[in-house]
């Protein structure tokens, strides 16, 4: 490569290495993110949201499925977590583990059922599957609270050895829980630099061509989906400790629709997008709202401008300027 | 690649601090607005999340219209010592998670003293949850049973909202001696409509009805008439009716086109302002069902008229509904409370609120010591024809006047208090 081809290629050098510290990159982000944003409480929704959207993104953005069912694996997460802790008292650290275990397991028997289909009819089942989910959390009362949602997840403080943490100042509380998600970052980014992350993104390039090379699509596809619904389900576990309650429309298919539309703004296939997407969307309808109870037009036009001018979504779009 | 490997460590740390920049502000973008929401320092600050979009966003503005009542009156007052009151309005979108990050950062962003609000049973326990954990005094103004159990309460938790329990009781106490003792049951299937049913056969339990069937329909039904077949053929003397907003303007309408009207006795736990007002008499007619409060109540209660008066001088002429009177009197409580201990902290003004029993809108009321659920009157009312109205917000007749004693209530040991 000639000294002429590098200095015009900079910018990419320089990005080249940014995205080789993609994990470091992220966690700082998020750490000074607080510090920027008004409001705690939702910053500390909007990093859980974006670890949901970013377990997601592993099925919708890097396998190419599109699910229509992840709320049920953020709920399982969420209600397993929560119920262990307010009805059994179990410690909280089991209780995440619970969560992330539960997401897990329903990623897998949903995906047992529906990894064979494709296209509309993947989101069809996985939809349907879902709803199926929500209806024993509506109907589970006992368990679950049903209608009147799950109260008492109370973890007010945490003692590791001689420090106790406050969960109910909101600075501490928001770094508690990127303690998490940095270690969710570091493996999504673990698994996505593996063999087994190149096997997916060829699944979502050419289905057929993958096959042909001699990968086992439907195991890769299944272990995709699993490792999506542990994500999500540490994020649920999270966002049930973060509130001290689970309601019920967290099965709903709106928490579904919600978290394919934030990928999709954020940048659907890229690491930090769907992080900048929850950003974006929750801050958006927060911020609006404040000023007009017409906030769904007003956030509806602002959606629509974002899709339109930022087609790859919004990290998306920057990261193709940054690479011109 | 050979500026790579000339200068990799600064190229690296440069963009990795760029990229860490870029980050941050784009996924602050859409938050970094100072000034707004901010409220002033030494105000008694009352915050109020309530559904200003969604299915009740009628009843969130009627309170949102009587907490800004009770603001104003206190102000005008003098304050506390010259504190001004402040109300603080947020919109919980109806949903229990929304309304606690909002609940969260109007005590710890906006410093609210008091939360007030909810017209939801699982909004309200969820916000619950959040005010009990940071001692901060909750006054729901929504149905529910739950929050009153010992499980969900707190010596911070208040509840001004008449609960099932108390609304079906009264409704039954009237109804079932009337019209028969054979009853079918048509309930949305949530928690609402449960307690609701609940209320019902434990009185009715008492005064030896018969259940028929408890028909469940889901949330959000837009057709009833697959039921009323079932309903003809059980034939019973009273048909309860319980659920809430446009399910319950959608089976009125359809029981009347499908004669269930001529064959028995329809009864419902509230009949509920804002829909009668948009529904029309049609729907309503010949319905019994209770209310906590109606305007014309001002014929015999001194103080109904004041709250009228006042509310109809700072509304443009309209009377306040039923939510109203529980926007106004569930602020009007707190402040009274905090003026009374000249605090704002929390033991102290939830000691002076027990202690407070006052006639604020409706005759007299006061907080039971043990659960401080509300011991108020109860209202059993029937749809008014246009013809024999005063106004057109002359809707409803009011039938009888329960006046509430701790007996109705469930029992403090039931509830789980000691």
């Amino acid at each position: 490569m000639s000294t002429i081809a590098t200095d015009e290629h900079a910018p990419t050098l320089k990005f080249e290495s940014v995205e080789r510290h993609r994990v470091l990159a992220t966690i700082l982000a998020l750490a000074v993110f607080p510090l920027l944003m008004p409001f705690h409480a939702l910053a500390t929704n909007i990093l859980l949201f974006g670890l949901f959207a970013a377990g997601y993104n592993l099925t919708f953005g890097y396998t190419g499925k599109l699910s229509f069912g992840h709320a049920a694996f953020y709920g399982t997460g969420a209600y397993a977590c929560g119920i262990l802790i307010s009805q059994y008292g179990v410690h909280w650290s089991l209780a995440i583990a619970a969560g992330v275990t539960l997401g897990g397991l329903t990623a897998f028997v949903m995906g047992l059922l529906a990894i064979r289909t494709r296209g509309i009819y993947f989101a069809m089942v996985t939809l349907a599957l879902a709803q199926c989910v929500y209806f024993i959390g509506f109907h589970a009362t006992s368990l679950t609270g049903g209608d009147n949602g799950l109260r008492g997840v109370n973890v007010p403080a945490i003692s590791i050895g001689p420090i106790s943490i406050d969960l109910l100042q909101p600075f501490t509380r928001y770094y508690f829980m990127l303690t998490f998600v940095a270690f969710a970052v570091w493996l999504l980014s673990r698994i996505l630099n593996s063999p087994f992350g190149a096997v997916l993104e060829a699944i979502r390039e050419n289905e057929q061509r993958a096959r042909a090379s001699g990968f086992n699509i439907e195991r890769a596809k299944l272990l995709s989906f699993v490792l999506s619904g542990l994500f999500c389900g540490l994020a649920g576990a999270l966002t049930a400790i973060n509130l001290s309650t689970v309601g019920i429309d967290i099965i709903s298919y709106h928490t579904s629709g919600q978290v394919m539309m934030v990928t999709l703004l954020g940048g659907m296939g890229t690491f930090f997008g769907p992080f900048v997407g929850a950003g974006t969307f929750l801050a958006m309808e927060h911020v609006v709202t404040a000023f007009t109870e017409r906030w769904q037009l007003i956030v509806g036009l602002m959606f629509m401008g974002l899709v339109l001018f930022f087609p790859k979504g919004i990290w998306g779009t920057i990261l193709e300027w940054v690479k011109k | 690649m050979a500026a790579d490997k000339d200068h990799p460590a600064s190229f690296q740390r440069r963009s990795i601090i760029k990229a860490m920049a870029t980050g941050g502000v784009v996924l602050a973008g859409g938050g970094v607005f100072p000034g707004i929401l901010r409220a002033q320092a030494d105000n008694i600050r009352v915050g109020l999340p309530i559904p200003l979009t969604g299915p009740f966003v009628n009843e969130a503005r009627a309170v949102q219209r009587g907490a800004e009542l009770a603001v104003k009156e206190f102000n005008a007052a003098g304050g506390m010592a010259g504190r001004m009151a402040e109300l603080l309005v947020r919109d919980d979108k109806l949903n229990p998670q929304e309304a606690v990050t909002r609940t969260i950062e109007l005590i710890e962003k906006d410093r609210a003293h008091f939360i007030v609000g909810s017209v939801s049973s699982a909004v309200q326990l969820s916000v619950n949850n959040a005010t009990k954990q940071r001692k901060v005094i909750y006054n729901s103004v929504s149905q529910s049973d739950t929050i009153n159990e010992a499980k969900d309460w707190s010596k911070y938790t208040f509840h001004e909202c008449l609960n099932p329990h108390m609304t079906a009781g009264a409704v039954a106490r009237y109804a079932f001696p009337k019209f028969g003792k054979r009853v079918v049951f048509l309930t949305a299937d949530y928690a609402y409509g449960h307690e609701m049913v609940r209320g019902f056969q434990t009185v009715g339990k008492a005064m030896g009805i018969e259940v028929l069937a408890d028909i469940r329909h889901p949330l959000g039904q837009t057709d009833f008439s697959s039921y009323f077949p079932k309903i003809l053929a059980l034939k019973p003397d009273v048909l309860v009716v319980c659920n809430f907003g446009r399910d319950q303007a959608i089976s009125f309408r359809q029981a009347a086109d499908f004669g269930l009207k001529k064959q028995m006795k329809i009864i419902a736990p509230l009949l509920i302002h804002s829909g009668r007002m948009v529904d029309g008499h049609d729907v309503y007619a010949d319905i019994i069902g209770g209310t906590g409060y109606y305007w014309g109540l001002e014929d015999t209660v001194p103080s109904a008229k004041r709250f009228n008066d006042a509310f109809r001088a700072a509304n443009g002429g309209t009377y306040p509904t039923d939510y109203a009177g529980l926007g106004y009197v569930g602020v009007r409580g707190v402040l009274a409370a905090a003026k009374a201990a000249n605090s704002t902290d929390s033991d102290k003004v939830s000691d002076a609120l027990r202690a407070i029993k006052g006639d604020f809108y409706k005759g007299p009321t006061y907080y039971r010591a043990c659960d401080h659920q509300s011991v108020q009157s109860m209202l059993i009312v029937e749809s008014k024809p246009a013809a024999q109205a005063k106004n057109k917000e002359d809707i409803f007749n009011i039938l009888a006047i329960e006046n509430f004693d701790e007996s109705k209530l469930r029992s403090c040991k039931e509830l789980g208090h000691a």
